[in-house]
């Protein structure tokens, strides 16, 4: 190997060696996310039930996931729209909220809870519209994620 | 029997009034649900902050978590076991003022833990370089040093001899 070679392949694994010691401190600028699911009754994806009565409790399983890179403070919206109820990525819901979960989550940690719900009001198609929902700091108030989740259901009369 | 009615009656209403003036008294209003959820805001502020300056913040997010889980049992409760709900309040406003005080010291050794790695990776990545730039000045030279130190009780014979 001539000197050359040599002083080229030197500075070649300096160069390494001294990206793997700063590593650490350089800051990265990944965008977060958060992660919003709905289980059913059994804790898995299925079995959401179709047919409730009025004032019926209906049980389902919320899971909530972080990774913003850092802790999040989550609010999670139940309403219950129906089927020109609009909501989207930017807008939340115009509906009665019926319920309201919170919890604070650390970074890359998530949490599934149990969820129970009842219906004082009849239809068909209705949208049981879960939101969820994150603390500003900087504002001090929950702003919506735009993320979002839907089942849609059928609420009878009660015998 | 007019005296015996209006004594019972008395006592009725003496009744009643103790229940309501108990009730009034210890039903959780939501002055204290704004507390107890304004404390628990500040201090997710500080227990976020803390974690942005690098400290290790589980232990507090898990505190939050308990306050938060006081105050939605309290807004169950507050209809049927007001006292219970009151204490429940207290307890979640307690706590978030708790995690509050508590997050500054994680915060400060977050800042430690953080100040700690950045000296180490810089002096890290100093020596690489330095050694590189002695290996490149001075290599041949220890090289050939070692190389004779390594042979040095070699003997070296001509190949026709």
């Amino acid at each position: 190997m001539d000197r050359e070679t040599a002083a080229t392949a030197l500075a070649l694994i300096a160069l390494v060696a001294v990206f793997v010691a700063l590593e650490p401190i350089i800051p990265t600028s990944q965008t977060g996310f958060s992660e919003l699911g709905i289980l059913g009754p059994n804790m898995i994806i299925g079995g959401y039930p179709t047919n409730v009565t009025q004032g019926g409790a209906v049980h389902l399983y919320c899971y909530v996931g972080n990774h913003e890179g850092e802790a999040a403070y989550y609010q999670v919206l139940v309403k219950l729209g129906n089927s020109a109820t609009h909501v989207s990525n930017t807008t939340s819901a115009n509906a009665p909220e019926i319920h309201s979960y919170s919890l604070i989550l650390s970074d890359n940690k998530s949490s599934t809870f149990p969820v129970t719900l009842a219906m004082n009001t009849t239809g068909t198609n209705l949208r049981l519209i879960f939101e969820l929902w994150a603390y500003n700091v900087s504002t001090s108030q929950f702003a919506y994620t735009g993320v979002w989740d839907q089942l849609m259901i059928n609420v009878t009369g009660g015998p | 029997m007019r005296p015996r009615w209006t004594g019972v009656l008395a006592l009725m209403a003496i009744a009643w009034l103790l229940t309501l003036s108990c009730g009034f008294a210890q039903a959780a209003t939501s002055a204290e649900f704004s507390s107890a959820t304004n404390s628990i805001g500040s201090a997710f502020v500080a227990v976020h902050s803390a974690g942005q300056d690098g400290g290790n913040v589980s232990g507090l997010v898990t505190e939050l978590n308990v306050a938060l889980n006081l105050t939605q049992k309290a807004q169950a409760e507050n209809a049927t076991n007001p006292t219970q709900a009151a204490t429940d309040l207290q307890n979640a406003t307690t706590m978030a003022e708790g995690v509050s005080a508590a997050s500054s010291s994680v915060a400060q050794a977050g800042s430690a833990a953080r100040r700690v790695t950045m000296e180490i990776s810089i002096g890290a990545a100093s020596a690489i370089v330095i050694a590189a730039v002695l290996i490149y000045a001075l290599g041949d030279r220890i090289f050939r040093k070692m190389w004779v130190y390594v042979y040095r009780n070699f003997v070296v014979r001509p190949a026709s001899g």
